[in-house]
């Protein structure tokens, strides 16, 4: 298969799994216990006594499972910080570890049900280690097969972004005002070379929360020179920590969908409201716009709204939630995802 | 023989201000050979209709995507005035629309506007044949928003949610709000597909709004022993045909 080369699709490099997102947490659980109860399967010679064997694994391997997945949930950032050889390696030895204590602290507690001994003691030293590896291995395949999807969703929000009807509509304001007066034409243009180019910068996965910001208001500047008084904006960004970070583009698609099926529609035009907040350990997007009543016109472009949730999915899994709500004559999107600090260098 | 030919008479429709300005701007440009007269401007449909009602225009240039009313809906009402304009339509992007006139060999300037492209249309204007009203209604992807009456030189806007039904008579068609009746001269089945999911057939010459059913009544009235239908706001009572009394069932 030929490999498609771009400037925005150099892969990302092999990381260990986020222990700290819920979504990892709750994969390695399932599993985990998936394996047990085959296992027990697997041993048993009748029905109670599945649940027997069940039981008999879970004394020694719930203990293990929960305090690896503490552990390893203190450690991450830490873990984060290693090549990706050593953290797996630095993961297997810490799990090793933990069953090699608790069952050693178990003691007694686990010779009537499993042995004791030597033997015993190295087996299940193997045999966490060997689940390690599986889930490690399970997690690395996961993110690669993920990850042509989200640099796809990326592209195709850059893609999105520059919508033909902004472009062209925004060219003709410029060529409307440029005689009458030049300095607003100047700056109109300065505006777009700016929008454009942050919009066409190969970002990462994540980009400082003013920078969006920055972008949706020259953004928003460029539709106030079409619209003039029809398009208000309220932003209420004061609960809003100055090192949070966002998913780039996704404030500015937001917008341009508010001002198309919103604003643009309303001959007396109206406000939208974008509030950005921290709560906890999560960030708070919202946003409100005005609407046609029965909102009419056609199909709608669904685009930026599918791409944004699609990537919002990819990138934090069960920690973003995206909720939007169509009122006869309002349209709300509210986005959650997780606090993600910007690192002070 | 001397013909002196009066300046071309332009009117403006699109809602943004500056591309309202950019477009002046360019016929002031083709103005030096082209002899045109800028006889008003609209930032809406309705605006533009009110104005043209007052003032002829013979070339319309006008956006499509427009709040209120857009301008292919705009261009069917214009169709209504003694003397209608020249439409050329003008988009900044529009696939839908751009497709359409495509299609229907229809004249029209891509946003932003090259002086030599309005000044080819402009100078095509005299001899342009106006768009056909069936043509137009083929280009809308929805139905109108609005019926417009022709009355002593004024168009009069109806808002189709405020029509409670459609009646044929003769060659017009009666349209009947709380307030009064209208007459236009259009055909019901054409008014029946455009607007199939706001009216119901009740009679061979008769479509009544959905929303404004009230109830149903045996008719006692001589020979019509069916069914009739009470609309809200309206005393009159208007007969079901026996083909269409299938209705009773789906709306009581």
């Amino acid at each position: 298969m030929p490999r498609t080369q771009s400037i925005n699709q150099n892969p990302l490099p092999d990381a260990l799994p986020d222990f700290r997102s819920l979504g990892v947490t709750l994969r390695v659980v399932l599993l985990v216990n998936g394996m047990a109860l085959l296992v027990a399967i697997a041993q048993a010679t009748s029905w109670p006594d599945i649940a027997q064997h069940v039981l008999a694994i879970s004394a020694l391997l719930q203990p293990v499972l929960l305090s690896s997945l503490l552990l390893l949930f203190a450690l991450n950032s830490l873990l984060a910080r290693l090549a990706y050889w050593q953290g797996a390696a630095a993961m297997l030895l810490l799990v090793v570890m933990v069953t090699l204590a608790i069952y050693h602290l178990g003691g007694d507690l686990y010779a009537p049900l499993i042995g004791y001994g030597h033997f015993h003691l190295w087996r299940y030293a193997l045999l966490s280690a060997a689940i390690a590896t599986l889930l490690l291995a399970y997690f690395r395949l996961r993110s690669q097969a993920l990850s042509p999807a989200l640099h796809k969703a990326r592209l195709q929000a850059l893609q999105a972004r520059i919508r033909p009807h902004f472009l062209f509509n925004s060219i003709n304001a410029v060529l409307g005002i440029v005689r009458a007066d030049p300095k607003r034409a100047e700056t109109a243009l300065q505006d777009m070379a700016d929008l454009f180019r942050m919009a066409m910068a190969h970002e990462g996965a994540l980009v400082p929360a003013r920078q969006e910001m920055a972008l949706a208001r020259q953004y928003l500047e460029l539709e106030q020179l079409r619209l003039g008084e029809r398009l208000k904006v309220n932003w209420h960004t004061e609960n809003m920590p100055d090192d949070a970070l966002l998913p780039p583009l996704m404030l500015q698609p937001l917008l341009e969908n508010a001002v198309y099926h919103g604003i643009e529609p309303l001959a007396e035009g109206g406000a939208i409201d974008i509030k950005l907040y921290r709560s906890g350990e999560e960030m708070h997007l919202e946003m409100y716009n005005p609407r046609q009543e029965q909102d009419s016109h056609h199909a709608g472009n669904k685009m930026a709204l599918t791409n944004i949730r699609e990537r919002l999915a990819l990138q934090f899994d069960l920690e973003a939630r995206y909720t939007a709500e169509a009122g006869k004559d309002f349209y709300r999107v509210h986005i959650m995802l997780p606090y993600v600090r910007e690192e002070t260098p | 023989m001397n013909i002196v030919e009066l300046p071309l008479a332009v009117f403006v429709v699109d809602d943004e201000p500056p591309a309202r300005n950019r477009i002046k701007e360019l016929l002031t440009d083709c103005a030096e050979q082209l002899p045109l007269e800028i006889v008003g401007e609209a930032g809406n449909g309705r605006e533009a209709l009110d104005k043209l009602s007052a003032t002829h225009a013979d070339v319309v240039l006008m956006d499509i995507r427009m709040p209120q009313m857009d301008g292919i809906e705009l261009a069917q009402h214009l169709n209504k005035l003694p003397r209608p304009p020249v439409i050329i339509f003008t988009t900044a992007f529009d696939a839908y629309a751009i497709k359409a006139f495509e299609l229907h060999a229809i004249d029209y300037l891509l946003k932003p506007i090259r002086l030599g492209r309005l000044f080819d249309a402009l100078t095509h204007a005299r001899t342009a044949v106006p768009l056909r009203t069936e043509v137009l209604q083929e280009l809308m992807p929805e139905p109108r928003k609005h019926l417009s009456i022709h009355e002593r030189g004024k168009i009069h806007l109806i808002p189709i949610e405020d029509v409670l039904y459609l009646r044929a008579e003769l060659k017009y068609i009666t349209v009947r709000t709380v307030e009064r009746e209208y007459l236009i001269e259009e055909s019901l089945s054409a008014l029946e597909k455009e607007f199939a999911a706001r009216f119901v057939r009740i009679h061979r010459n008769c479509l009544i709004a959905k929303d404004a059913i009230e109830g149903f009544e045996k008719g006692g009235d001589e020979g019509e022993s069916g069914w009739m239908v009470k609309l809200k706001g309206l005393d009159e009572l208007l007969a079901i045909s026996r083909r269409q009394q299938h209705i009773i069932k789906e709306f009581s």
